[in-house]
């Protein structure tokens, strides 16, 4: 729910080459900041979370068309810098199997690693307040969730004068029919019908969205608590307790 | 996800004409499929390219029961119709733009093994993504089979039941927090054994044997 589903051609090409250019530009700074060795060390990391959040992706929720990122608990465990670069990874595969088209890819991975890493940072914050892995994950994963997808929201009303745009394109060639001119007018007054309707879409996400953001951050806060019950040095919380 | 092994079977085993097609040549198709569905926007036009993309489909001999995964991202495009007002003109447009796209990268996908993909990636992307694109390809079946193997598990717990909305929710979370768990257990082998083998960044990939 959080990132766009869009295929390719429906969005402006000004909107998704600037999410091209900015993912570039964002995943250059951050890599510059990871150690070589790091990168190399934690590879094996990177792939196997990445492998875990297409993973996740892959399991539908059919009523709401909903499916868990799982992108807060691999922010939290791999990291703000190469959560982006896993971000960029699932995208790129989901979008070769229909979860988004291929030109929304650098959009995508903005919304998206805005999670991981808006969710990397809230774990750690609230960790340090509150002291409890439970309440922290839940809270920091419907955050970032929240966030990521008013984010989402954002930038598909960036691409509105598009939709109309593709709404009211004329047809040629074989599919030019010939309208009466009484027909003209009641399809005239269709088209003012036929505006775009941002509204109800927004009307239409948020709820669903809320009910995604709530089975989302219960699942991550259970994994969460798997995770701390069983390897706690994973969720690398040494520096919160001292 | 379970039919990605099935498709890499499938890019290996069989033998037709688009199968014997180099890679890049697959690839740069795949980008114009991506480039006419951008700028086409004539369903007529959407209708040929569809027409001519179904039609390299069946001639590359693959079985019919991968066409329903060409199907499946119209789920999500189902969801941007409540934008348009359900004009049907637009409704029509996305729905073509959607199975374009996906029965070109399907047909990709199911010719193409995903080592040559990646390799042939690997000459324009930068090298730690296209390393990191083939370590998650091939960490997705380590955890499959760590996911095979689960599904006894949780099948023994209840598994998942409308009924038991929060047993199968806490059943659900508990087998992706193993699935991590030893996932990341897989990831400290597999570097271990990268490290022996002198891994600097980068997979280089041999070619077809």
């Amino acid at each position: 729910m959080s990132h766009i589903h869009l295929p390719d051609g429906v969005l402006p090409v000004w909107l998704w080459a600037s999410g091209y250019i900015v993912a570039i530009l964002v995943g250059a700074i951050l890599f510059r900041w990871i150690k070589k060795e790091e990168l190399t060390r934690r590879f094996p990391l990177l792939g196997m979370m990445s492998a875990i959040m297409v993973l996740g992706a892959a399991v539908e929720i059919v009523p709401i068309a909903y499916h868990v990122n799982l992108t807060v608990i691999s922010g939290i465990l791999l990291g703000p810098s190469l959560i982006f670069l896993a971000t960029l990874v699932v995208n790129l595969i989901l979008a070769l199997f229909g979860h988004g088209g291929m030109t929304v890819i650098g959009l995508n991975t903005l919304i998206l690693s805005i999670e991981g890493i808006l969710g990397y940072y809230l774990f750690h914050l609230f960790y340090r307040v509150l002291k409890k892995v439970a309440p922290v994950t839940f809270g920091a994963t419907f955050i970032a969730l929240l966030i990521s997808t008013l984010a989402m929201i954002g930038v598909v009303s960036l691409g509105t004068s598009h939709y109309k745009e593709l709404m009211h394109h004329q047809e040629g060639g074989i599919f030019k029919f010939h309208l009466s001119q009484e027909e003209e007018e009641q399809h005239e007054g269709e088209r003012m019908e036929g505006e775009v309707n941002l509204r109800r879409f927004v009307s239409i996400i948020l709820p669903l969205g809320f009910i995604g953001w709530l089975l989302e951050g219960l699942i991550t806060t259970l994994i969460g608590r798997y995770i701390y019950r069983l390897r706690p040095d994973l969720l690398n919380l040494e520096k919160e307790i001292s | 996800m379970i039919q990605l092994s099935y498709l890499d079977y499938l890019a290996v085993e069989r033998n037709s004409f688009f199968h014997r097609l180099s890679p890049e040549v697959k690839i740069i198709g795949m980008i114009f499929v991506l480039l006419a569905i951008v700028v086409l926007k004539s369903l007529f036009g959407f209708f040929l390219l569809y027409g001519i993309l179904l039609t390299f489909f069946f001639l590359s001999r693959i079985p019919f029961r991968i066409f329903s995964l060409t199907l499946y991202p119209l789920i999500f495009a189902v969801l941007f119709i409540f934008i348009s007002s359900f004009q049907i003109h637009f409704i029509l447009l996305i729905f073509l733009k959607v199975l374009c796209g996906s029965i070109g990268v399907v047909l990709l996908l199911a010719t193409t093994p995903y080592p040559l993909i990646f390799s042939t990636l690997g000459r324009v992307l930068p090298s730690p993504f296209v390393t990191a694109l083939f370590l998650t390809y091939r960490s997705i079946f380590i955890l499959l089979n760590i996911l095979e193997e689960t599904q006894h598990a949780l099948y023994l717990r209840g598994g998942f039941q409308w009924r038991h909305p929060w047993r199968s929710l806490i059943n659900i979370s508990n087998a992706f927090g193993h699935l991590i768990i030893k996932g990341i257990d897989a990831s400290e082998k597999m570097n271990e054994s990268l490290m022996l083998r002198g891994f600097k960044n980068k997979i280089y990939y041999r070619g077809r044997s």
